[in-house]
């Protein structure tokens, strides 16, 4: 009998209580085994599957497992394996039977692709996860289950990790333990072999630290974990479990920001970045992050190799704080700021825009804006290039900004070379050119010529383009004259711009095309553009047609002299027309000799006189193309002269005057119809409608004389509006009358972050608005209400009042003796003693020059009812009795109905409707205003009552309006009030802070329970009043309001009132010590 | 003993003994030099309104230089020649100068009290022009004086000593004052200003400023045309961040500076464009145009 049949036989016995498959599995694994094991190794084999079944209720199940198994065990599987294999099984069968029946069912795929020798360590790493319950002796199968598919795709000592940080995540969470096991096959697949381990590590740190964004690690962070080039990502991995070990809720949140940091920047970058990142590491691991998150936004902004410096600077910060250094690399301080400015090259509009602003009104004297080119274009009013700068009369638009160069210095200079050559269009009056006005040299020839018929001109300019059959080929040759005229007047009148002026030509000549591979009349007029830009030299012009070149030359020459005028211009432009037009646009013959040309002086060499060429009709005409010729290309642009479109211009001032003229109802020019728009449209060469917008040609049309109109009308309204120009709403308001909807303006406001000790830069956005109206009568209410206490308030502020003049006695000069001195003085003169010679007085005027802003917290807390104290203990008073607490509670009602109860802003206002009468006694200037808002983007600022403006019904109806809204970020609305008050000349100027809490906002502070970083910035801002010589005050009705003023306004005054009833008779009382 | 020191040393005088003995350049923009001659003549009290630096003072000194000019030299009995001379009392008003300051006041002495007249007083005594520099600042109680001294009367009446002095034949009062200030309170009554004629001062044209600046500054009219161009164009900026244009005077700074061969965009920073003001934007700015102008 063969050695399995006996064991079959020895232990069917033992096995044949259990259900039927059993032996049949115990069967089949012995004969598979046969040829393998030797008969003690069968035995042994055989016995501890025997012995699995009697270890526990269901551990027979494990048995028929451990027996399917030995059929399909690996074949590389050693006798030691499997007898680990055995051995493992019955521990584990012995603590849980599923377990083992998890491990047996996956073990020979498992096996198989790990390798057989792993045995041991594979029931190890499962047997980790198993706690002895449920949940975890699932997760542990779970493990075992899947056994095949992750050693599919990773090694033991990968799955070792993995293990790891399924084992800490269990401890928080077995669901999501469970959910990051199922998806860790799939997970690890995606990642680079090298990759995983390190992967796995970070895991385990944010398992510990987070362990709540682990799913969401799992999920992305191999996709994340790509984008940083490869070598790296180990180093990358480790800098962010830095993080993660400091206990940081967010280190996903800064590893996956840094990820995509990085996938921003070219993969050769990355090893820089990860190095100076490392550097920070010990200092800051979450500074180390922030760099990295930031260098894409900071390398907009300097060059590659200006990264090491900047970096450089911050560290030293770091170094001396952690707060600060984090803050630097967050890019959220100013120092930062500063250095990155310094570093950077780069000039940008927004920085220096308000200085050229100023620049531009200083050298043509009008009030004129300065804005990028990209909001041109998004006008839809005929610009459409994005990038080159351009005037339409009262603002000039400049590029965004200007990177060109190596050095800032230089950039600047371009960009002021752009300034000022836009400015000097508006200065030299490049748009006031008018028909019957003659040139100082060349008169006017125009109106000899004969317009064509049945064409209407809206402008002067538009008429003159008229008169020439080929508009494209004139506007050409007017700008290049043009911009000759205003650039040699410019070098004229700046002697200092003279320089960069020659070096942005001499750049742009270089750019040019060859003149030799243009067509003739194309290359006639690149020659003028070459002449325009002062380099003769570089003209060049074939021998035999020297003579109109040279004439051409001469007429350009024309325009540089001081006296011309655009008229001239235009006269010049005439001219070289009829000489372009007569030059065949074709191309010369390769062999034909091109030499370079001398300007001949203007009469000389038989040029025409203009009209020459006679048209039919008396009257001469300009020139049309001739035949054959090639199509006629524009030159190329010239850079620093930007986009000239005088043409439209024109009709964008006749636009607006027809819009101003309609609003003052003075007798207008006749308006411009929508025809006549069109027809222009359609005739300028200056606005190309196809590229404006694709698509039906009278949609675009439409729309673009809808966008004119508008912005014809609406430039009337903003020049008569001096606002702020970040008024972003503009209504068309009737003067005296409330507009319908606020007109909200933003400024910007540093805060500080005492952690840095620095300033966030333009942090808040602070907008004001004015408080709508409410009810008429609740100013009068109020002071019926309190009418004794306003009498009483009134008289003592009238006290006040200050006597003009006081007798000042005792003065070493004045304005005559105080005679009780004098006689002293003569007494110890004839005494012989020295007498002081202070006998004089003088009357002394005393002004009493006050401004107050008052600053009244309108934050939610404040709609609290000032008797729910009270209320407790009304509680106590129905006793449990619910018929007792029904008609108490009735009777609450009936009073809150007939009056509502009191809140502690119903107070705030009473009491600033009693202190506005008192200082409407005294005559000090004040200003009312509230504050609330949520997070910092978003600080309202309402204006009750503004310094300028006087006490009047509407005022009053706005008092009614104060109402409890949001939060209370106290810093900027301090700020802005210190601003406001700055602009008042008073002598002594007051802010005063009535607050009923501690300032609170969404993002004031590190989390929502933190104090500090609000307390801080309101005292730095109080600081800030201080340091403008201004007198802060703050008054509270929070009974907890010691402690946090006490830090807030140290050295300043502060009051807590306890009885919040008293407030309105406190207040002015307050306020009369404060100013006596 | 300010007699004493007046005899003494020649470059000490009594106020009402100064006089302009060495023409002072002046300008002349449009006619106000007939102007001032005519009221001069006619005895109507002038008002010269304009900015700082305007030339008002010179204008003032320049005229009582032309005013005190012999129409015929005299020779005296010393045989010297004599000229006669307008003498010019200036006072600059500020804001604790009082009636009194103006008037005169007792000093004491060994033996008491003894009568000091002020510089009005001496004005109308010997009959000078009286030239009250930014009227505006001084005290409202200097009206009682102005008013019945601008009138038909011509009148001084001295409070203290209750007598009234009749102005003597030369007397005239000259008044300046600068709207630029803008402020209410700083703002000339119009029972005062109603009784003075007016004479605007502007800032001359860029070719007349220019011949100014060569003249006082000494520079080349080339630096001078520029610093009349600079000057126009920052004052441009008037209003905007700046209260005041820049005056001829800080540009004649700027040209002396220049003349002495300071660099020109250097002597610019330091004349002009940080003494007008604190703005680091405006500054800079204006500072543009300056490096925009010259080289």
């Amino acid at each position: 009998m063969s050695i399995v049949g006996d064991l079959i036989a020895r232990n069917h016995e033992r096995l044949s209580g259990f259900p039927a498959p059993l032996l049949q599995h115990y069967e089949a694994g012995l004969r598979a085994l046969q040829p393998r094991l030797t008969a003690s190794q069968l035995q042994i084999w055989s016995e501890t599957g025997v012995e699995l079944t009697s270890l526990s209720l269901r551990s027979w199940e494990a048995a028929v497992e451990y027996f399917k198994a030995g059929a399909q065990l690996p074949e590389t599987m050693t006798w030691d394996a499997i007898e680990n294999l055995g051995r493992e099984s019955v521990t584990m069968a012995g603590e849980s039977a599923p377990l083992a029946v998890s491990f047996l069912r996956s073990a020979p795929a498992a096996l198989k692709a790990v390798g057989p020798s792993h045995v041991r360590q594979w029931a190890d790493l499962g047997r980790r996860l198993y706690k002895g319950n449920w949940k975890s002796s699932s997760l542990a199968a779970q493990f075992y289950d899947l056994g095949p598919a992750l050693f599919e795709v990773m090694r033991m000592s990968q799955a070792a990790r993995l293990v790891l940080f399924i084992d800490e995540l269990s401890r928080h969470s077995y669901e999501l333990a469970s959910a990051c096991m199922a998806s860790a096959p799939a997970v690890m697949k995606k990642l680079d072999e090298d990759d995983r381990l390190p992967f796995l590590g970070f895991a385990v740190e944010l398992a510990q630290s987070s362990w709540a964004d682990s799913r969401l690690y799992f999920e992305r962070g191999a996709a994340l974990l790509q984008k940083v080039h490869a070598p790296l990502r180990e180093r990358f991995v480790l800098l962010s479990a830095q993080v993660a070990r400091g206990h940081n809720r967010s280190a996903f949140q800064y590893f996956e920001e840094a990820a995509e940091a990085l996938a921003e920047l070219e993969p050769d970058e990355h090893n820089q970045v990860i190095e100076l990142a490392e550097q920070l590491a010990p200092y800051s691991p979450f500074a180390a992050m922030d760099f990295v998150t930031s260098v894409p936004r900071v390398l907009t902004r300097i060059r590659v190799d200006e990264l090491e410096p900047w970096h450089a600077a911050g560290l030293k910060i770091l170094m001396a704080s952690h707060d600060g250094g984090e803050a630097y690399f967050r890019l959220q301080s100013t120092r930062g700021e500063d250095i990155l400015d310094t570093l950077s090259a780069r000039v940008e509009l927004s920085k220096v825009g308000e200085i050229l602003r100023l620049y531009c009104k200083a050298l043509t004297g009008k009030n004129l804006s300065v804005q990028t080119t990209g909001s041109l274009a998004e006008k839809g009013i005929g610009w459409v290039d994005e990038h080159r700068s351009s005037t339409e009369g009262t603002t000039i638009f400049l590029p965004e900004l200007m990177e060109k160069y190596a050095e800032k210095d230089e950039n600047f200079a371009s960009m002021k070379v752009f300034a000022t050559h836009q400015a000097a269009h508006i200065e030299f009056g490049s748009f006031e050119f008018a028909w019957d006005r003659p040139g100082n040299l060349l008169g006017n020839s125009r109106e000899s010529y004969a317009l064509p018929a049945g064409v209407s001109a809206t402008t002067d300019m538009e008429r003159f383009f008229d008169l020439f059959p080929d508009r494209q080929l004139a506007s050409d040759l007017y700008t290049i004259v043009e911009d000759s005229r205003i650039d040699g007047a410019i070098k004229r009148e700046y002697g200092g711009i003279r320089r960069p002026l020659g070096r942005m030509q001499a750049a742009e000549l270089v750019n040019r095309p060859d003149v030799r591979q243009m067509p003739l009349r194309q290359a006639f007029v690149e020659n003028l553009v070459r002449a325009s830009l002062d380099s003769l030299d570089s003209v060049r012009w074939p021998k035999e047609r020297a003579e109109t070149m040279g004439q051409a030359l001469g007429l350009l020459r024309e325009v540089g002299v001081p006296q011309a005028i655009v008229e001239d211009a235009a006269e010049v432009t005439m001219r070289l027309y009829q000489l372009a037009i007569a030059i065949p646009n074709v191309f010369e013959n390769a062999d034909i000799d091109w030499d370079s040309v001398e300007p001949m002086e203007p009469g000389q060499g038989g040029q025409m006189a203009p009209g020459e060429q006679g048209g039919e009709g008396g009257s001469p005409q300009m020139g049309d193309v001739g035949e054959g010729d090639q199509e006629y290309q524009s030159p190329q642009e010239v850079d620093f002269r930007g986009d000239f479109k005088p043409e439209l211009v024109q009709l964008l001032m006749k636009l607006k005057q027809d819009a101003q003229g309609g609003d003052a109802g003075q007798m207008s020019p006749v308006p411009l119809t929508p025809e006549q728009l069109a027809e222009l449209l359609e005739k300028s060469v200056e606005i190309n409608l196809d590229s404006l917008m694709e698509g039906d040609l009278d949609a675009s049309t439409g729309m673009f004389m809808s966008n004119l109109m508008k912005e014809a009308g609406q430039q009337t309204k903003d020049q008569s509006q001096k606002g702020d120009p970040t008024t972003d709403s503009s209504t068309g308001e009737e003067p005296g009358e409330e507009p319908l909807m606020p007109i909200v303006t933003v400024y910007y406001y540093d805060e500080w972050d005492f952690r840095a000790q620095d300033y966030k830069p333009r942090w808040c956005a602070v907008k004001e608005s004015k408080l709508e109206q409410g009810e008429e009568g609740f100013y009068e209410n109020a002071l019926r209400e309190h009418a004794g206490l306003v009498a009483q308030t009134r008289k003592q502020f009238e006290l006040m009042k200050p006597e003009m003049f006081r007798k000042i006695k005792k003065l070493p000069d004045g304005e005559d003796f105080d005679l009780d001195a004098a006689i002293e003085w003569m007494i110890e003169r004839r005494a012989g003693a020295n007498p002081s010679d202070k006998i004089y007085w003088r009357r002394n005027k005393i002004d009493r020059d006050v401004a107050v802003a008052f600053l009244i917290d309108m934050s939610a807390s404040t709609d609290e009812e000032i008797n729910k104290r009270e209320k407790k203990y009304d509680d106590d008073d129905y006793d449990d009795d619910p018929r007792k607490y029904l008609s108490w509670w009735v009777s609450k009602r009936r009073q809150e109905l007939t009056s509502p109860p009191k809140r502690i802003i119903d107070l705030e206002k009473e009491s600033t409707v009693l202190l506005m009468t008192a200082l409407e006694t005294i005559g000090d200037q004040y200003g009312i205003y509230g504050f609330s808002g949520y997070g910092r983007d978003n600080v309202e600022f309402f204006v009750i009552k503004d310094f300028d403006e006087h006490l009047d019904q509407p005022i009053k109806n706005r008092l009614d309006k104060i109402t409890p809204i949001r939060s209370t970020r106290m810093g900027p609305a301090i700020r802005h009030a210190t601003h406001k008050l700055q602009l008042t000349d008073a002598k002594v100027k007051i802010l005063f802070l009535l607050s009923d809490g501690r300032p609170q906002d969404h993002g004031y502070g590190r989390d929502r329970t933190e104090k500090e970083y609000a307390i801080h910035d309101t005292k730095q801002a109080l600081n800030e009043a201080k340091r403008e010589g201004i007198t802060p005050f703050a008054l509270t009705v929070d009974r907890a309001g010691h402690d946090y003023l006490k830090t807030m306004c140290e050295d300043m005054g502060y009051e807590v009132v306890a009885d919040i009833e008293s407030l309105p008779s406190r207040l002015p009382t307050l306020y009369r010590r404060l100013t006596e | 003993m300010v007699e004493t020191a007046t005899r003494n040393d020649p470059n000490i005088y009594a106020v009402e003994e100064y006089s302009v003995q060495v023409e002072p350049y002046y300008l002349p923009i449009a006619d106000e030099v007939a102007l001032f001659e005519t009221a001069y003549k006619e005895r109507i009290p002038v008002l010269l309104k304009g900015p700082t630096g305007a030339g008002k003072t010179r204008f003032v000194e320049y005229m009582a230089y032309r005013l005190g000019r012999p129409i015929t030299k005299v020779s005296d009995r010393t045989g010297e020649s004599a000229e006669h001379r307008m003498p010019l009392i200036t006072v600059a008003c500020h804001e604790d100068l009082t009636a009194s300051d103006l008037v005169g006041r007792y000093l004491l002495d060994i033996n008491g009290t003894r009568w000091v007249d002020g510089p009005l007083t001496r004005a109308v005594k010997v009959g000078a022009i009286c030239y009250l520099d930014e009227v505006v600042e001084a005290r409202k109680d200097t009206t009682v004086l102005i008013h019945p001294l601008t009138d038909y009367r011509r009148l001084l009446p001295i409070e203290k000593l209750g007598q009234v002095v009749e102005a003597t034949d030369g007397f005239l009062l000259v008044i300046s004052y600068n709207p630029g200030y803008q402020s209410a309170l700083k703002d000339l009554k119009h029972s005062t200003r109603q009784r003075f004629i007016a004479i605007e001062f502007g800032y001359p044209p860029r070719d007349q400023e220019a011949k100014i600046i060569v003249h006082e500054a000494g520079c080349s009219l080339e630096q001078a045309t520029d610093l009349a161009k600079l000057g126009e164009k920052v004052r441009n900026l008037r209003e905007h961040g700046l209260g005041e244009g820049v005056s001829t005077r800080l540009l004649v700074y700027a040209g002396r500076l220049m003349a002495s061969g300071i660099a020109p965009r250097r002597a610019c920073q330091v004349a002009i464009t940080w003494a007008l003001t604190d703005d680091v934007e405006v500054q800079r700015s204006i500072e543009e145009v300056v490096t925009s102008i010259f080289e």
